[in-house]
């Protein structure tokens, strides 16, 4: 799949509610995976938000996670509809390791058989001046 | 428990002819639009009921149709109304009805997607504004809510051992009922198991046959109190049970697709109407499923006890929901093969069998036809009898 760095693009159809706007900022700027974890029970939680939905405190840190997870199901989409996405393309459902899921694609080399419960790590893709969380197989 | 359940019924149903809007649209033309697909549904089931416009006093639209617009378009002074999905047009009307707001309810639906280019993926994916999962995960590719179907199926598959085949048992038995319905859009084009597999992906492990139509019309009901329903016609369709349960928590990252594929919610809401309609699984005659897509089957065959956990393979296998089969489902062809009016044609569907009359897909002696829906997780059903 070509999934590598295409500094000519730009992401597609972010959501970037007040919320979502810090996600993707440290991501530019730290290369890592950030999430709002929460200041009174420590969950962590995905999409951003203004609440911790396990105790409704407003108090939270955005945090890095480990960027490990293991893949829940994906899919190969046969058909175009984003220019960043020619097909054939994927799509993952990852479980990240801190709770929440997170829906990406995975790069580099695809698993024979059964992408499922296969353990992945966070890469972070240039993609224009921006970076897209993506997942890579553990070695 | 009891039958003082049985409080509304439906006494009138009407559609616009969807064959002929397929073909109409399909040439270039503009039969109507999204109101007047509603309109010629409502007056088709105004001469069902033998009603008069003015004997309705609820209005009930569906999501596309403005209330207001619609009443004036009908000239139908109503004293209560609302907007609605298919399902819950249903729970609303019964819900107006059981609390007096309203006595006799006309349900209207129109939808013009396939000549206005309606995209259910893609960058201008309709349907984001309510169920943030269907646009929030754009920046990596998946914007369709096939594709979310794709993904629960993908894990689900997985988990149980189901087969590819088994899904396509679905789309076959479907289009194999359509062949018995004239108004089915691909009556005259019936395809086998062959054919399935061999067609091409559209979100891979779905094939184009697990997809829904998307075409345009129309489709009316018309629900009124149960004595008043008697008074109306000498064959009503009583509503004997509705329910809902709804999953919310994690909705966005599809956890409760990719964990428990939506069973608990399903199984909550089974409680509810077969408690209340005083049956069970093995009573239901017809099973009616909103079908965007095949998937919705073996999820809600398992999540509503019609076969054990991890059975939906085997039952699609053995048992069958084609007209022969041992639990005949989506006997018009539903949304893959009969139209596409987001769950209001199975409502018809359910009257008609309920009626007797359909003809050669006519399900002998039934008598009670369970509809589900379970859309973004907000599992619901409805129990007809006669």
């Amino acid at each position: 799949m070509a999934m590598t760095s295409e500094t000519s693009q730009t992401i597609p159809n972010r959501v970037l509610g007040l919320y979502d706007k810090p996600f993707w900022q440290l991501l530019a700027e730290t290369r890592a995976l950030h999430l709002q974890r929460c200041g009174s029970c420590g969950a962590f939680r995905y999409p951003p938000g203004p609440v911790c939905h396990e105790c409704l405190s407003p108090d939270y840190a955005w945090t890095a996670v480990s960027g490990g997870g293991s893949i829940m199901s994906w899919v190969i989409f046969h058909r175009q509809y984003l220019d960043l996405y020619p097909a054939p393309y994927n799509v993952v459902a990852v479980r990240l390791d801190e709770g929440p899921i997170i829906i990406s694609n995975l790069t580099g080399a695809e698993p024979e058989g059964s992408w499922i419960d296969r353990r992945v790590e966070m890469v972070p893709v240039p993609i224009g001046a921006e970076i897209l969380p993506r997942f890579a197989l553990v070695r | 428990m009891s039958r003082t359940n049985r409080k509304a019924a439906v006494v009138g149903v009407g559609h616009t002819d969807w064959v002929g809007d397929w073909a109409r649209v399909r040439a270039g033309e503009n039969p109507t639009d999204i109101n007047g697909y509603a309109a010629f549904a409502f007056i088709d089931a105004l001469k069902d009921a033998g009603l008069k416009r003015d004997d309705i006093d609820g209005l009930i639209c569906g999501p596309w149709n403005p209330y207001e617009r619609m009443g004036e378009l009908l000239k139908l002074n109503v004293r209560w109304g609302d907007n609605a999905d298919a399902v819950l047009a249903v729970l609303s009307a019964v819900q107006a009805i059981e609390t007096g707001m309203a006595e006799v309810v006309a349900l209207v639906y129109g939808n013009d997607q396939r000549s206005v280019g309606t995209q259910y993926g893609g960058p201008q994916a309709m349907g984001g504004d309510a169920f943030l999962s269907y646009v929030y995960h754009a920046p990596w590719g998946l914007t369709s809510q096939g594709a979310l179907y794709a993904l629960m199926f993908q894990r689900f598959r997985a988990l149980y051992g189901f087969e590819e085949s088994d899904l396509g048992h679905v789309a076959v038995a479907q289009r194999a009922s359509a062949q018995h319905n004239p108004n089915a859009i691909m009556q005259g084009r019936p395809i086998s198991l062959e054919d399935y597999l061999g067609s091409r992906y559209i979100c891979e492990p779905l094939h184009l046959f697990d997809y829904c139509l998307i075409n345009d019309g129309g489709v009316a009901l018309i629900i009124a109190e149960a004595e008043r329903a008697r008074a109306i016609t000498d064959r009503p369709v009583y509503i004997d049970a509705v329910g809902r349960y709804d999953l919310n928590e994690n909705a966005t990252t599809l956890e409760p697709r990719l964990t428990e594929f939506y069973r608990p919610a399903q199984q909550k809401v089974a409680e509810q109407v077969f408690n209340r309609a005083g049956i069970g699984p093995d009573d239901v005659d017809v099973f009616q499923v909103y079908d965007s897509f095949s998937v919705h089957v073996p999820l809600a065959l398992e999540g509503y006890g019609y076969c054990p956990v991890g059975g939906a393979g085997k039952f699609l296998r053995e048992s069958g929901i084609g007209l022969d089969g041992k639990l005949p489902t989506n006997t018009s062809g539903g949304h893959l093969s009969e139209t596409y009016m987001q769950g209001w044609n199975h409502q018809v569907e359910a009257v008609r069998q309920l009626r007797g009359g359909c003809g050669s897909r006519q399900v002998e002696g039934a008598r009670y036809v369970h509809y589900s829906s379970d859309v973004a997780g907000k599992a619901m059903s409805i129990i007809y009898g006669n």
